[in-house]
């Protein structure tokens, strides 16, 4: 294993920021492998996307330009195969998201490779490669090494930083597969803005039961993670209450979270709710008991009524910031 | 379906074994599996063309009464692949050994859940439908079969796609599929005479080693994560001091 390739996924034209992290980190590990660093990009915007990866210090962008095979996993599986193929023994990475995981597994199969799911740290001992990743809601840590030829590692959004640099690397066109897949996709449908998930976001400000409807989701939760630039999330109890959709959950039946700051606002910090979000690298809870479960492990509570605190904060956070600027 | 420790419980890993401590914790359904069994139980009652309904599950025999719960709900019989020497398998034996063993039993649509509550990888259902050689229609919020071909609402980040591909198929079903039923008291009479049937790695015909040999990832190190002790607790004297202290807080993290 010497080469690493990168799966980018994008939308838009747009490279999704875990795959410009994958990018990132694909550099970082072939560095230290002594190989070189690729990313595959398929679909209609391929070349526009290869355009923004050009600004990443990679060895080699493989591009499968072809509208065809737009939101389709099976030819993205076949274009990494094709690079994989030519590049040898490698490391494959792609984000732990729903797409990352569907072809990463597929890729995994196809080739018996091991795969390695919400990596939050690569390592390299002895040209070996291993991967860090919480198991069981972060109960414990594993490591493990791969003992195929070809591996697989999701990467945790938000975890590895995106570096771009000096990038010069060789756009490489994959020939057309030539290739019809039995699965068709008659239509999508967006429900929803496209905002920053909670995954991705570096400040996520959550909402719980305790903020007694929807309209705070809207109003003084989204207005405080704007002005922090972040995203908004919930427990649980309030996705379950109807008031955010159940993309925005964060814990053991929704997401995983690893944000700068996680700021909880009438959440009372449940076993399923925490393990969602304990390794944020600081935790804000506001909530109106003193005695709740999350006082246990946020780095700070503080005991007092969200609906007077929140729009306070947001206005002080934007006049910080101000004096900053 | 995956066999799973009680989401509730207090779980340990042993630090010898380096796996998890099943004893004393109780083994559950995987609670994300109770959709795909509902959703294919709709399934065969809106056809009601004969199709039937088989729970597959690679688990220790210990966990026959738990696959029983599922035939409570409906099923039509169930196969446990059950053998000590899948001990130490990761999501590439598991699912390659799975594969082999719904290839044996023949099928037209596979439906799992779309992760678990322990491994939590959400790798299996596309290795299965990478090793079935069959499309993989994950994350399916709705589903529907109809003229040898299996429809799907797939969702995304920001809504859904419809998919549709031939039969035989792979789909992994999300929480919003389906409410799962609770098993009648006629469901549990009938349970207990529904066949379960056992297949060990000999019935197989597999080319490649399984279970901790054949794994393609080895364990190195198992730690504990870093302990999140007790921070600050403070009580704000109104609004704008409950603010202020946050802010405070924030600038000496350097997060503002
Ligand atoms: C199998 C299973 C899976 C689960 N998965 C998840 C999951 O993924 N994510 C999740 O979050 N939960 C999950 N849960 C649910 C979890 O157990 C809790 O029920 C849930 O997290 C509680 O949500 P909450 O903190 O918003 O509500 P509560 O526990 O009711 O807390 C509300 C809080 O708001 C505070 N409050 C009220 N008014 C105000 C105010 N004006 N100002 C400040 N504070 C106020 C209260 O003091 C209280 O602490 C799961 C449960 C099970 C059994
Ligand atoms: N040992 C198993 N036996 C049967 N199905 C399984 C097994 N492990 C995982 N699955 C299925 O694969 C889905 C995803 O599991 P996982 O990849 O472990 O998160 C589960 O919801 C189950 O439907």
């Amino acid at each position: 294993m010497k080469n690493v390739i990168a799966f980018i996924e994008h939308k838009n034209g747009q490279a999704r920021r875990v795959s410009l992290e994958a990018a990132s980190a694909a550099r970082t590990v072939a560095d230290l492998l002594g190989g070189t660093a690729h990313a595959v990009i398929v679909g209609g915007d391929a070349a526009a996307v290869a355009a923004q990866l050009a600004a990443y210090p990679l060895d080699a962008i493989h591009v499968l330009a072809d509208a065809t095979t737009d939101k389709l996993i099976d030819p993205a599986v076949d274009a990494l195969s094709v690079v994989a193929g030519a590049a040898g023994p490698s490391l494959i990475l792609v984000g732990n998201t729903m797409i990352g995981r569907d072809v990463g597994s597929r890729f995994a199969a196809r080739v018996d490779a091991g795969l390695n799911a919400d990596v939050t740290e690569i390592r390299v001992d002895a040209g070996r490669v291993a991967c860090v990743s919480p198991k069981l809601g972060g109960l414990s840590i594993t490591t493990c090494a791969f003992k195929s030829d070809y591996g697989v590692a999701a990467i945790r959004p938000n975890v590895f930083a995106a570096k771009p640099g000096a990038g010069q690397a060789e756009i490489v066109a994959i020939a057309p597969l030539g290739k019809t897949y039995a699965s068709v996709v008659e239509d999508e449908v967006e429900e929803v803005a496209p905002e920053l998930g909670v995954e991705e976001a570096s400040v996520v400000v959550s909402g719980g039961r305790g903020m007694g409807g929807p309209e705070p989701f809207k109003t003084i939760l989204k207005d405080l993670a704007d002005a922090l630039g972040g995203a908004v999330g919930a427990s649980r109890a309030a996705v379950d209450a109807g008031w955010i959709s159940h993309g925005h959950q964060v814990g053991q039946t929704g997401k995983t979270v690893s944000p700068q700051l996680y700021i909880a606002v009438g959440i009372s910090g449940a076993i399923q709710h925490k393990v969602g979000m304990r390794t944020s690298q600081t935790i804000v809870a506001i909530n109106k008991d003193g005695g709740v479960p999350i006082g246990e492990f946020a780095d700070l509570l503080v005991v007092g009524d969200a609906f007077a605190i929140v729009p306070e904060l947001a206005k002080q956070v934007r006049d910080a910031k101000a004096v900053h600027a | 379906m995956k066999l799973v420790p009680d989401t509730n419980a207090d779980k340990r890993i042993d630090p010898a074994t380096k796996r998890l401590v099943r004893s004393g914790v109780e083994t559950v359904l995987n609670p994300f599996d109770e959709y795909a069994i509902e959703a294919g139980l709709q399934l065969k009652e809106k056809l009601n063309d004969g199709s039937t309904v088989t729970i597959v599950s690679m688990a220790p025999e210990s966990g026959k009464e738990i696959v029983r719960k599922a035939l409570a709900m409906g099923a039509d019989n169930a196969v446990m692949l059950s053998d000590q020497a899948l001990a130490g398998s990761d999501v590439w034996g598991t699912a390659y050994a799975l594969a082999a063993a719904i290839r044996k039993g023949g099928f037209d649509l596979v439906l799992t859940g779309t992760q678990s509550t322990d491994a939590n990888t959400g790798d299996l259902p596309g290795a299965l439908a990478e090793y079935l050689g069959v499309p993989g229609l994950t994350y399916a919020r709705k589903i529907e079969v109809a003229d040898g071909r299996v429809r799907v609402q797939r969702e995304t980040e920001t809504g859904y796609q419809t998919l549709s591909a031939p039969l035989p198929a792979l789909a992994s079903i999300t929480k919003s599929a389906a409410e799962p039923r609770y098993p009648s008291l006629k469901g549990i009479m009938g349970a207990k005479k529904k066949e379960i049937a056992l297949l060990r790695v000999a019935d197989l015909e597999l080319t490649k080693p399984v279970g901790g040999d054949g794994a393609k990832v080895e364990l190195l190190e198992l730690a504990a994560p870093p302990v999140r002790g007790k921070g600050q607790v403070v009580t704000a004297a109104d609004a704008v001091d409950g603010a202020k202290r946050i802010i405070d807080f924030l600038k000496e993290r350097k997060l503002l």
